[in-house]
C-alpha cells in the first residue's frame, strides 16, 4: 500500500492540511545513522483524548472512512527498522509528527521521490507556507515558501516555471543534505 | 536556493498575465487523501501540471484537496467547469494525460472514467 518514504510524508503533509494549518514544517535530517522524518503544523491538534487512539488503526475522525492507516503503518515500519514514532502536541496549538528510521538497516523502505512528492503538495495549498528543512551531520539547508512567494508576487506557486524552480531547488537540497539512497 | 531567479520568473509570468486577463476557464482537483496518495495521486497531480504546462494551457489551474469517499475510485480527479464538474475515477498518470488533451482541451470527456457529472447552475 504505501511503498516509500516520500509516500508517507505526503500522508503526513495531508494530515496537517487536514488539520487547517497555515504553517508546516517539513524537516528530514540524517545524522549519526538516523533518518529522521518531522511534520510539524498550527493546525487544529489532536484533542488529549484521542491522542491515545491515533496509533490504532481502527480510529479515525474522518467521516467517511472506517479505518486510519497513515500513522499506525508509519510507526510500524520505523520500529521495524530499530527507529521509533512520536505524536505530539505542540505548544500553541497544533501537532508535531517524528518518525526515525535506522538508515542502513534492511527493512527501511527506499526513500522514494520526495523533491516530486513535496513540491506539487507545496504549490497547490493556496494560503499555507511550508518550511522545508534538510539537514546531515554537516549542514542544514533550507527552503521556505513565503520567502519564494514574497518574491513571486501574484504568481502562484503552481506556475510551471515556478514548479520546476521549486524541483530543481529542493533537489540541490537534497543531494547537500546527503539524502539520496546508496544502493 | 537561488531566490534572484525567481525575481525573472516573476517578470515573465507577470507579462503573460496581463496579455491574457487573469480568468482560469477550467480547475482540475485532485484527491490527496491517505487513499488517494497510496493509489497513485502523487504521479496523477504531476502528470496534470506537467501536461497543464507542456500545452501551456494559461486558464486552468491545478489544485489538491484531501479525502474524497470515494477511496475504491481514487486516485479521484474533480474538473470544474462553468457549468459542470465532471468527477473521474482511477485516473493514473496515462488518463491523467487523456483528460486534459481530450476534456480540458477538446471538450469532450473520456466518458469510461466519468464517475459522476454535476450541473452547475450559474
Amino acid at each position: 500500500m504505501i511503498e516509500d518514504l516520500a509516500m508517507h510524508l505526503a500522508d503526513l503533509v495531508q494530515n496537517s492540511l487536514r488539520a487547517g494549518a497555515r504553517h508546516i514544517v517539513v524537516r528530514l535530517a540524517l545524522q549519526e545513522g538516523l533518518l529522521q522524518i518531522v511534520v510539524s503544523d498550527d493546525g487544529a491538534g489532536i484533542p488529549q483524548h484521542d491522542l491515545a487512539q491515533v496509533m490504532d488503526p481502527f480510529f479515525t475522525t474522518k467521516e467517511r472512512a472506517r479505518i486510519g492507516l497513515g500513522l499506525p503503518l508509519l510507526a510500524q515500519t520505523a520500529e521495524e527498522t530499530g527507529g521509533r514514532c512520536s505524536v505530539t502536541p505542540r505548544h500553541g496549538g497544533g501537532t508535531e509528527v517524528r518518525a526515525q528510521f535506522r538508515w542502513n538497516h534492511p527493512d527501511r523502505p527506499p526513500l522514494g521521490d520526495v523533491v516530486e512528492t513535496l513540491v506539487p503538495l507545496l504549490a497547490t495549498s493556496p494560503g499555507v507556507e511550508f518550511t522545508v528543512e534538510l539537514s546531515d551531520d554537516r549542514v542544514t539547508w533550507l527552503l521556505s515558501t513565503r520567502e519564494v512567494r514574497e518574491r513571486l508576487g501574484d504568481v502562484p506557486l503552481h506556475h510551471p516555471e515556478v514548479l520546476c524552480f521549486l524541483e530543481n531547488t529542493l533537489r540541490e537540497g537534497m543531494d547537500a543534505a546527503g539524502l539520496k539512497e546508496a544502493r | 536556493m537561488k531566490l534572484e531567479e525567481l525575481r525573472k520568473i516573476r517578470e515573465r509570468a507577470e507579462a503573460e498575465l496581463r496579455l491574457r486577463g487573469g480568468t482560469s476557464r477550467v480547475k482540475i482537483v485532485v484527491g490527496m487523501g491517505t487513499s488517494g496518495i497510496a493509489a497513485g495521486a502523487r504521479q496523477t497531480l504531476r502528470a496534470l501540471l506537467d501536461e497543464v504546462a507542456r500545452r501551456g494551457l494559461k486558464d486552468v489551474i491545478v489544485t489538491q484537496t484531501g479525502e474524497k469517499g470515494l477511496a475504491a475510485q481514487e486516485p479521484i480527479v474533480e474538473i470544474h467547469e462553468p457549468t459542470r464538474a465532471t468527477i473521474y475515477g482511477e485516473v493514473d498518470e496515462a488518463a491523467a494525460r487523456r483528460i486534459v488533451a481530450e476534456h480540458v482541451v477538446n471538450g469532450r470527456p473520456v466518458t469510461e472514467r466519468v464517475v459522476e457529472v454535476r450541473e452547475v447552475k450559474g
